[in-house]
């Protein structure tokens, strides 16, 4: 076992503290998305999409700098996923150059706020707001270095406050039986999110909100009864062939995935840069999760830790129970939108 | 003579802990990290090196004397500074200054290089000791409320990986040269703690 008794209490610990952040289901903390487009000199046209789930909408409310003139009423569109509004301002001569837009109510939240400010002048800036600063100021140029690191950061905390996402790999570990297996399996973890993250990303295909989060919780959960096979030194196909499980719940996971960015409506001409820099976020969080395991299994070795029947089994009940728990939640959340 | 070594040791230990005890009044400082209480809690103590560094070298020092005290520290000083913490949620805030971490630098640091032949209950109980100052001086920046309970488990799963890591990872080395690293980070902890007495003496 790659993650033998040892680890398990420590990872339990963890999870459990994990699963008491607000973030805990991933893709209910999907950002905001925030467009500033420079139409004329000093006039900009905005468009601020806040996500929707279950008929509930986040709180926010755009500030504008005092001074900034309304062109005309503002437009508010509510879809299905997020409620869309549009404003035409007019900010004066020097426009918004080093002026700040406040995001209120984000501070509040657990999500962040993707910002695209497109100039005049050519020059476009790609942030986030988040919550421990809840507003974007109209600066200088951006180098494409500067919006990858926006995306991959994006990706990394998407990846470590999705705890449902770990929790799989951590069943994943939990499951095979050497380094090599879990290399493969990792590996075809990777490889399966990655696709169905730029199909979905690139509108090649799309799945409703609701049911994938039920399904990925049901991922989760077909993990359980084979960590307790395992204990039990019986076989399965999952514990012979984990990279295939792996694969296949993988591209699920993707979608998921997706929705932090595909949530955000980001335009056509960001998708590629904002799309890499992001998966290699998702996955540096991810390698960053196994090797803490990892990491930790080893010094429980080192120091020569005996942990109790009931403690090493902890980890392997948190990933069946917190896998029952969200498909539960989740497929009644299904139910009742589909009411 | 043994044990009038380890009782000169132990007297020294208290000595340096009493100064480390006094606090002065100062602020709350727990940080916002905007993801959630157990995150800031992590935050805190991964960004804050008058936390950060004591541990650090506690660690060290457990592992420099084997698995027995390894263990001892990943369990006696999480479990402490949770305990610490919960204490301080209520108290009024408190804070032991540049002069109190500057002790505890020059402690644990001195301890490390001199590779000190600690008993496994003086390891365990300065890993208490340890905790339950630290943690009471960061839950009473916190103010009582579920979220800095919440945080303090954060915190406290922080000290335990950390201690957990380093520790391992010091038990494991064998060549007298990485031994030997391992006290010279030790010396530069200690010598930190030195140059923070000497501003705060100088009052810069």
């Amino acid at each position: 076992m790659v993650v033998p008794g040892l680890a398990r209490y420590v990872v339990a610990a963890l999870l459990i503290l994990l699963a008491g952040l607000p973030a805990a289901q991933a893709h209910e903390s999907r950002p905001a998305y925030l467009e500033i487009k420079e139409t004329a000199p000093g006039q900009y046209a905005l468009l601020f999409r806040t996500p929707v789930l279950a008929g509930r909408r986040l709180p926010l409310v755009l500030s504008l700098p005092a001074g900034v003139k309304e062109l005309r009423a503002p437009v508010v569109q509510e879809l299905t996923d997020s409620l869309v509004e549009r404003r035409w301002i007019d900010a004066g001569p020097d426009g918004l150059a080093g002026q700040r837009v406040d995001i209120k109510g984000l501070q509040f939240t657990i999500t962040d706020a993707l910002v695209r400010i497109e100039l005049l002048d050519g020059r476009t800036v790609q942030t986030i707001a988040r919550p421990s600063q809840p507003w974007v100021e109209i600066a200088a140029t951006q180098a494409w270095w500067e919006v990858m690191g926006t995306y991959a950061t994006e990706g990394i905390r998407h990846i470590l406050f999705g705890v449902d996402h770990l929790l799989f790999v951590l069943g994943l570990l939990l499951i095979v039986g050497n380094r090599w297996m879990l290399v493969k399996t990792v590996t075809a973890f990777t490889v399966a999110h990655s696709i169905t993250l730029a199909i979905a990303t690139l509108g090649v295909a799309n799945v409703p909100a609701l049911p994938l989060n039920a399904a990925i919780a049901l991922s989760i959960l077909f993990l359980g009864p084979e960590i307790v096979r395992v204990w039990r030194g019986e076989t399965s196909f999952t514990i012979r062939h984990p990279w295939v499980v792996a694969f296949a719940f993988g591209l699920l996971h993707g979608f998921g995935f997706a929705t932090a960015l595909t949530s955000a409506g980001l335009p056509p001409q960001d998708l590629p840069l904002a799309l890499l820099s992001f998966n290699v976020g998702v996955e540096l969080g991810q390698l960053g999760f196994v090797l803490l395991v990892l990491a930790m299994e080893r010094s429980f070795r080192v120091l020569e830790i005996r942990w109790p029947r009931w403690v090493e089994a902890l980890p392997g009940y948190a990933v069946g129970t917190l896998g029952a728990f969200w498909t539960i939640q989740r497929v009644a959340l299904l139910i009742a939108a589909w009411r | 003579m043994k044990g009038a070594c380890a009782l000169r040791v132990r007297s020294r230990i208290a000595a340096v802990l009493a100064m480390a005890l006094a606090c002065g009044p100062a602020r709350a400082h727990l940080q916002t990290s905007g993801m959630g209480p157990v995150c800031d809690g992590l935050a805190h103590f991964l960004t804050s090196p008058e936390d950060l560094v004591p541990a650090l070298a506690l660690a060290l020092l457990a592992g420099l004397r084997g698995a027995a005290y390894g263990r001892s520290a990943m369990f006696t000083l999480p479990a402490a500074w949770l305990l610490g913490s919960l204490a301080g949620l209520s108290a009024a805030v408190a804070n032991a200054g540049t002069l109190g971490a500057s002790f505890w630098f020059l402690l644990l640091g001195g301890l490390v290089v001199a590779d000190a032949k600690l008993s496994l209950r003086s390891m365990t109980a300065l890993c208490a000791f340890l905790g339950l100052v630290h943690g009471y001086l960061n839950g009473s920046g916190m103010g009582l409320s579920a979220a800095a309970i919440v945080a303090a488990l954060g915190l406290t799963a922080a000290v335990f990986v950390l201690v957990s890591l380093v520790a391992a990872l010091v038990v494991q080395l064998r060549a007298p040269w990485a031994r030997i690293a391992v006290r010279v980070a030790g010396s530069w902890i200690a010598a930190s703690g030195l140059l923070m007495i000497g501003w705060s003496i100088r009052g810069v």
